[in-house]
């Protein structure tokens, strides 16, 4: 039982990042007093991330300064049922952050909207290919909400973000220059598209030539002096080459802090404790609606959070984990397929392809930024066809320039010895003649890949920790061998390059490993539809089985895109807020009929 | 690169003022004595032979090697701090044997694993008795190794010893090592005072502007530490 007991507040938020920042932001302004619990620390754009300090490749990148720690939270994982889970000692494959802004000060700026037929991915390729298609182990489902009721949200976050790209087709119509491929966009992007480094311009030449369709990547590292529609300032992007892992002091990457938190702080209507460790949801008797959040303060001592409605807004994974340590919905069984928390748990599924230039190329790696690419979208999604190649979901390739950080930039062509003088030689020749090109692929729920709780490992809290089941599903594995080889294609077509090489990290043969770092988009558990057997939210993010308890981010996901989350799931959280504030909260009960 | 400043001889400077004449020999400075002070963590031995096994990753060319570039410095002060104690490393026990895919699964920390896998190691070998191409074997036979150093597994003591040297050539030099820059001269990184926006489209423009790391200062941290001769 918790030692001390507030007085009810009326919305409780478990996290301080994108999502839960913005749903303060809204439902404050909407009348609600919000008290968000995040259990990292304070820190600000300003003060916190500014150069040369911030620029410290050890400190934020290999020794993860701004990270969750392992220590307090972290979670087990095999590759199969017939395994024992082991604890991720350390970081690795993801990086969930902590503190104010949560991942969002450390993420790329990579902005995305979902394709038309991602969202309704089962229906889409039954009617395309035939309801025999998507294989029989896949548990592919759609999302039960369209693109169409997502884009004014979808469209909003961009403006909040001042995001820089090329419209591709603006109110149906398409444009030169942008991705053909995109949904019916109401606007173009805010700000114009970044400028392009050698390599990827020499990979966009390529491409098109090809007769692919090579575009600016839509970025959230602005290009122009920028005021966001909350009234936050954003500067221009410097290509200082440190995004992804590291805050941005130049206030030019659209973070959490800048964006929302700042516009919302001194709201009469907002607070966050900082250091309050979120510990569990309480239910009422009847178990029908949560009754308010258990959480660690700074002090260790428990305390209870009444409130009328329980946002959760936590990593992914977290989000999944309190449901589960908290009774919330019922647990997903892979032995009976029964139940729906921890369901659905997909990932990304990357490979790589290097390019290495001829001396007449000078490529200045470190003159990046975390969205700074040019992109293919023509073997994304459903862009292309998949009658005859046993797969579905696809991946955008893209040519990236985010970082030359010498520890972790190390380029160099297949057969170089990994130590020694002739590696020496070797790197300092390739450190800038090297062109980056990523296959960002699309990651299939099964039955077998999933979340439930560890049996014997347990977090500072004394929980049992989350327990991951996870390995790459046959038809990724096809996916992923098929893009990559159309961005061989590619490299091989770019001008002065002399040598290609690459990894496909999902090939035959080799087991999903938490050991390098793939991507932090950690998706599904916690899925949104229209059937309570087979989500755990219904279309508006509101659970099933508690409906004042109201679910975001890309735990949602019933699997997961060939994009970047944020955007997609930015969309999700301001269609559940604006359902919150037309709906639910004149009038407090199910959005959703079971 | 000539311009080389020892600690004690920035000291010197930073007293010349006073009594310069007397600080050699009755240093005023509360850091002056760290100059003869022993490793933070490592024993002579442990430096020796993490120097011999590091020069064999980065050796000298044009550029300098792995030691002569302060990586055993860097070594020592990563032992010695959060990292070498286990911050960001989950050690609750039990500690079952895992699938590489599962990752690190061993009960130490890396200073705990670095000295077991040294004392394990020269207890089977004198690796500073050996000549260079000796050496060179040495390290080609510790990576392919299958059998444990000691209790510790050879992989995961040999991939401690190869990140910690390349993060010590390429790291700021605010971490003791990539000493005058070696690690960023040699790739041609600028370092940490990154402003690029007029020149990321100026396409096939070397950068010759020097290095220049957090701070400010040329990259000399400190002179790196002799590695004493045995005995």
């Amino acid at each position: 039982m918790a030692m001390r007991e507030l007085p009810k507040t009326d919305v409780v938020i478990v996290g301080g990042g994108w999502t839960g920042l913005t749903a303060a932001y809204e439902l404050a302004h909407a009348g609600q007093r919000c008290v968000i619990l995040e259990r990292g620390q304070p820190r600000h754009t300003a003060t916190s991330f500014a150069g040369p300090e911030e620029h410290d490749e050890l400190k934020y990148a290999l020794r993860y300064g701004h990270m969750q720690d392992v220590k307090k939270e972290t979670l087990t994982f095999r590759n199969s049922r017939d395994q024992q889970a082991l604890p991720m000692r350390r970081l690795g494959s993801f990086l969930p952050g902590s503190g104010l802004g949560g991942a969002g000060i450390h993420w790329n700026g990579q902005i995305w909207r979902p394709l038309p037929s991602d969202l309704e991915m089962r229906s889409h390729y039954d009617a395309r290919y035939g309801s025999q298609f998507i294989p029989e182990d896949l548990t592919v489902q759609d999302w039960g909400v369209t693109y169409d009721e997502l884009e004014p949200h979808l469209d909003f976050f961009e403006r909040i973000c001042g995001a820089a790209g090329s419209a591709g087709n603006l109110n149906g119509e398409t444009r030169p220059g942008g991705n053909p491929f995109e949904g019916a966009r109401t606007s173009d992007y805010p700000n114009p598209p970044m400028k392009q480094p050698i390599s990827n311009t020499l990979f966009g030449q390529a491409a098109e030539r090809l007769g692919y369709n090579p575009f600016p990547m839509p970025s959230a590292n602005v290009t122009a002096a920028y005021e966001n529609p909350y009234g936050a300032q954003l500067h221009p992007c410097t290509y200082c080459g440190y995004c992804e892992r590291f805050g941005c002091g130049y206030f030019a990457k659209a973070d959490p802090i800048i964006c929302v938190y700042d516009r919302i702080k001194d709201h009469e209507n907002f607070e966050i404790r900082f250091g309050a460790q979120a510990l569990r949801v309480e239910k009422s008797r009847d178990g029908k609606t949560a009754t308010g959040v258990v959480y660690q303060d700074e002090d260790g001592v428990e305390v209870f959070q009444p409130a009328d409605t329980v946002c959760l807004n936590a990593y992914a994974l977290w989000n999944v984990h309190l449901m589960l340590v908290s009774g919330l919905g019922q647990p997903y069984d892979p032995e009976t397929r029964q139940g729906t928390v921890g369901r659905n748990y997909s990932y990304q599924t990357i490979a790589a392809v290097d390019a290495f230039f001829d001396d007449e190329i000078v490529t200045n790696p470190f003159m990046g930024a975390g969205a700074l690419g040019m992109v293919v979208d023509d073997f994304n999604g459903d862009n292309f066809d998949h009658s005859e190649l046993g797969f579905v979901g696809g991946g955008y390739i893209a040519c990236k320039q985010y970082h030359g950080r010498p520890i972790s930039y190390q380029p160099v062509p297949d057969g170089t010895p990994k130590w020694g003088a002739e590696w020496k030689r070797v790197l300092r020749e390739t450190y800038s003649r090297h062109g980056d090109l990523v296959i960002h692929g699309s990651s299939m729920s099964t039955p077998e890949n999933y979340l439930d709780l560890d049996p014997t490992w347990t977090d500072a809290f004394g929980r049992p920790l989350l327990r991951m089941t996870f390995n790459f599903p046959e038809n990724d594995r096809k996916m992923s061998d098929y893009v990559m080889n159309r961005a061989l294609d590619i490299a091989r077509e770019m001008d002065h390059v002399t040598s290609v090489s690459s990894v496909n990290l999902a090939r035959e043969g080799a087991d999903y490993s938490i050991v390098p770092y793939q991507t932090t988009h950690n998706v599904g558990g916690a899925v949104i539809g229209t059937d309570p057997t087979t989500s755990v939210v219904n279309r508006y993010g509101q659970m099933w089985d508690h409906h004042n308890v109201f679910v975001f981010g890309a735990c949602l996901f019933p699997q997961n895109l060939g994009y970047n989350p944020t955007g997609p799931l930015m969309g999700l959280a301001y269609w559940t807020l604006d359902h919150m504030k037309r709906d639910y909260l004149k009038n407090p009960g199910p959005l959703m009929d079971a | 690169m000539t311009r080389r400043y020892s600690r004690r001889a920035v000291l010197m400077q930073i007293g010349a003022g006073s009594a310069a004449a007397a600080t050699l020999t009755s240093p005023k400075h509360a850091f002056a004595q760290m100059d003869s002070r022993p490793w933070f963590f490592l024993t002579d031995d442990e430096a020796r032979w993490l120097a011999a096994i590091c020069d064999v990753f980065i050796p000298q060319d044009d550029f300098p090697s792995a030691s002569q570039a302060g990586v055993v410095d860097y070594i020592d002060l990563q032992m010695a701090s959060g990292y070498g104690k286990g911050e960001g490393l989950y050690l609750k026990g039990p500690f079952p044997e895992g699938t590489p895919e599962q990752g690190y699964q061993l009960p130490y920390t890396p200073s705990e694993l670095l000295r077991r896998g040294i004392a394990a190691a020269r207890d089977e070998d004198d690796l500073g008795a050996m000549p260079p191409p000796d050496r060179s074997a040495y390290v080609e036979a510790l990576s392919e190794r299958t059998e444990p150093i000691g209790d510790v597994p050879a992989s995961a003591f040999f991939n401690e010893l190869l990140s910690l040297t390349n993060e010590g050539y390429f790291a700021d030099p605010i971490y003791l090592g990539n000493h005058n820059y070696a690690g960023w001269e040699m790739v041609g990184f600028p370092g940490a005072h990154a402003y690029y926006l007029d020149r990321v489209d100026k396409h096939n423009l070397p950068v010759d502007q020097p290095p220049m790391g957090i701070a400010h200062n040329g990259g000399r941290s400190t002179l790196p530490r002799p590695i004493r001769s045995e005995g």
